[in-house]
């Protein structure tokens, strides 16, 4: 492996932890708010606030004697909103609020506990469209419309009601749950500017409960770590518990910044890497992570042993295949290490049809380096043709100047890592929900389809700018890695090619092959025949001779 | 000398290809692998049935310890099998109907228990792929040895040879189980044989493997 790919993949690493962000704000999650009743008034004792915080049942307007919430909307019969088309909806200035009588709330949120999410969400919105912002169940009202969209599938439109609750701050009871909830959306695709900058970034830690202020505390000290403020990061950091899986990604992400900030890593930044691959308080995906960058940092250190060593740290659940980037790197380490026929295991393993699709032009480079050196020339000459071969389109494309976004290849490499990965995948989310969305046109009412039409086109625009954005860069990154290969393919072709030919001397012998011990007497081999078992991935070898000779003085 | 030819020239074209195989894709794969489950100390515990007499049927429960010395080689020290027997019904019909008497020497073959000791080579370990989600470890084993078996007579002791096969699914490091089917070839009298074979199925516990 080059060093340039080394520090390539500790970048992709890094950006776990730190993704990179579109250069502009997302626009997914400015939420158009429903615009306030024109004559609506605060009817602070229309709806009594119950004591334990869960929202109040809306008092009908004749039982309060208070003015209806809606009563400025009159005249603008319910009936005449549904008869527009969705897209005329879409397209026309905000409809005009229709009055809505407040027992719906009570309505729909009986229908909720119910179980019908479906049912509830219309009018729910019907409601909060009519109410005034200040009256005491309106942000109650946002946070059961948004679980009823997460219910019924359509998790950004959630989200979003949610950050509103989150930024508004209307109703100090609504807003944990409406954080916890949020904070369970982010293990999926998200808008990470809407929720983890917006609401987690921004958020007023003080009157947080323990387990979501340590998130926020966290994604606040990311925020900072982003733009190169350690310091304040650190005040973060430092407010959460030693204990907290918060605090073990914390410190995880301190290590990948300091990594990216020095030249030669230290002994103790390895350690402390070490140690975090062994915290079982990070999932299995960081504590991967960190063995990985031990495993990377040691490779550069030429410390190969120790490298193997972190690699074997990786855990993977039963029967998954892995990763084809890990496999390449323990390939390259091996034959650092000398153990070319263990190497070429492993790079039988990368073409397992799991990683077919994979974008690895090291593979065909390594693959002939191997023959080479057992000196088996013609199938060395093959392997490094077979990355030009393969690659043909994408090389033309990189000569030809032509868009490199639009090639399959490339944009499929792109698209399996780091930040474009994420967008690449919130784009998808934005798109099936969009989908989704239309099957709940006839149960959500004209006013609310509309407008989450208008809100998933508003943030796919946005989502599919951020992703083109960093499209385009991930796919020049690409183009590199490919056109390094294909050069050092090329002389690899030019010194096979002058070895084919070489005159064998007089006397010479062929190197005794090595004392190769494939099988202990407590292994078990099952000789492969091109069926490839996911349990064997990692334990493929290869038995080949050298047919290297040696000149006899 | 022309057939010689005429053989060379045919077989030319394959041997040429077989070497030309050999230059582009050189080297044999295999996927060497610790192997999962080994066996060490085994305690069986198992259930059976004696299926073949036409008089009896016996339903047998059985015990045994096996010490494994290597991966395929094992000695099971000491067996011993109890037998349950029901009578079917052709004996109650031969006894009602024709008077038959229950000391006949047929009837007093049937086995009340025996005991032996079988030497087990395991020839056979491999995998199988459970509805594509799981990967289930066997191994397939042969085995030989004596038995003692008791008869239902006085002074009923009989020796056996004890041939058979079986297959060990594995289940974890200490825990497998077993289906054995094996035939005792029973020398019953000085020029009679009786064979029982016995199909049995039950659990091996595994004691002192190494990881």
């Amino acid at each position: 492996m080059t060093p340039r790919s080394l520090i390539a993949a500790l970048a992709s690493a890094a950006l776990v932890v730190s993704p990179a962000t579109a250069p502009a704000q997302s626009g997914g999650g400015s939420l158009p708010m429903p615009p306030p009743p024109s004559g609506a008034k605060a009817t602070p004792g229309a709806a009594a606030r119950p004591a334990t915080g869960s929202p109040a049942p809306a008092a009908k307007p004749a039982e309060s004697g208070a003015p209806a919430p809606a009563a400025g909307t009159e005249g603008a019969p319910a009936a005449a909103a549904s008869d527009k088309k969705p897209e005329a909806a879409a397209e026309a200035p905000p409809p005009v609020p229709q009055k809505v009588d407040p027992a719906i709330f009570d309505q729909a949120l009986q229908d909720y506990f119910d179980g019908k999410p479906r049912d509830a969400a219309g009018p729910l919105y019907a409601w909060l469209q009519a109410a005034p912002k200040t009256d005491d169940n309106y942000a109650w009202a946002q946070y059961f419309l948004a679980r009823s969209l997460i219910d019924l599938g359509l998790t950004h439109a959630g989200a979003s009601y949610l950050a509103r609750i989150a930024r508004e701050r209307s109703n100090p009871n609504v807003i944990p749950r409406a954080l916890d909830t949020l904070k369970e959306l982010t293990d999926r695709p998200h808008d990470d500017v809407m929720i983890d900058e917006q609401v987690f970034g921004a958020l007023d830690l003080g009157f947080l409960p323990e387990d979501t202020g340590a998130y926020a505390h966290y994604q606040q000290g990311l925020v900072d770590l982003r733009v190169g403020n350690e310091r304040w990061a650190n005040t973060h950091f430092a407010k959460l518990s030693e204990t907290s899986a918060e605090a073990s990604r914390a410190k995880f992400a301190l290590l990948v910044t300091r990594l990216k900030q020095v030249k030669e890593p230290s002994e103790e930044l390895i350690a402390d890497f070490l140690g975090l691959s062994k915290d079982e308080k990070l999932t299995r995906e960081a504590r991967n992570e960190a063995a990985l960058a031990v495993a990377r940092l040691r490779y550069e250190r030429l410390d190969y042993t120790g490298a193997l060593e972190a690699y074997n740290l990786v855990k993977l659940p039963e029967l998954d295949p892995g990763r084809a980037s890990l496999y390449l790197e323990e390939a390259w380490t091996r034959y650092k290490l000398g153990e070319p026929r263990a190497s070429l295991g492993i790079l039988t393993t990368l073409d397992a049809p799991s990683f077919r699709d994979e974008f690895l032009p090291d593979k065909y480079l390594l693959r002939a380096l191997i023959y080479r050196d057992l000196c088996h020339y013609l199938p060395a000459k093959r392997a490094a043709k077979e990355l030009t071969r393969r690659f043909a389109d994408s090389l033309e494309a990189v000569r030809n100047r032509d868009d490199l976004t639009q090639d399959l290849r490339l944009r499929r490499a792109a698209n399996s890592h780091g930040g474009t990965q994420r967008a690449s995948r919130f784009v998808e989310t934005l798109d099936l929900e969009g989908e989704r969305l239309g099957r709940y046109a006839g149960s959500f009412g004209d006013r609310l389809f509309s407008h989450l039409t208008k809100l998933y086109d508003l943030s796919r625009a946005e989502a599919v700018r951020v992703y083109d954005a960093r499209l385009a860069e991930a796919v020049r990154q690409e183009a590199d890695t490919l056109l390094r290969a294909a050069e050092q393919v090329r002389l690899m072709e030019y010194e096979v090619g002058l070895k084919l030919y070489e005159r064998v001397k007089k006397g010479a012998k062929i190197v005794a092959p090595e004392d190769e011990q494939l099988l202990t007497p407590d292994s078990v081999a099952f000789r492969f025949d091109g069926e490839y078992w996911n349990d064997e991935l990692k334990s493929y070898r290869v038995s080949i001779e050298s047919r290297c000779i040696e000149e006899t003085p | 000398m022309r057939y010689a030819l005429l053989i060379l020239l045919f077989l030319a074209p394959g041997l040429a290809r077989a070497q030309a195989e050999a230059l582009e894709n050189p080297g044999a794969v295999s996927a060497i692998q610790e192997r999962q489950y080994r066996m060490n100390h085994e305690l069986y515990l198992g259930v059976g049935v004696l299926p073949a007499d036409a008089f009896y049927k016996g339903l047998t429960g059985s015990v045994s310890y096996t010490y494994h010395f290597s991966d395929t080689f094992a000695w099971q020290v000491g067996r011993g099998t109890y037998s349950y027997n029901i009578q079917t019904s052709l004996r109650r019909q031969l006894e009602r109907d024709f008077d038959v008497a229950p000391t006949a020497s047929a009837f007093e073959d049937q086995v009340q228990w025996m005991v032996g000791s079988d030497l087990v080579w395991s020839p056979l370990y491999g995998k199988t792929a459970v509805l594509n989600s799981s990967v289930l470890h066997f191994e397939a084993f042969l085995l030989g040895g004596g038995t003692v078996v008791k008869i239902d007579r006085q002074d009923g002791f009989r020796p056996a040879i004890n041939l058979g096969l079986g297959v060990r699914m594995f289940s974890g490091k200490t825990l497998s189980f077993r289906l054995d089917v094996t035939n005792n070839v029973v020398f019953a009298g000085a020029s009679r044989i009786i064979n029982v074979p016995v199909v049995q199925l039950g659990t091996a516990f595994n004691f002192g493997a190494t990881e």
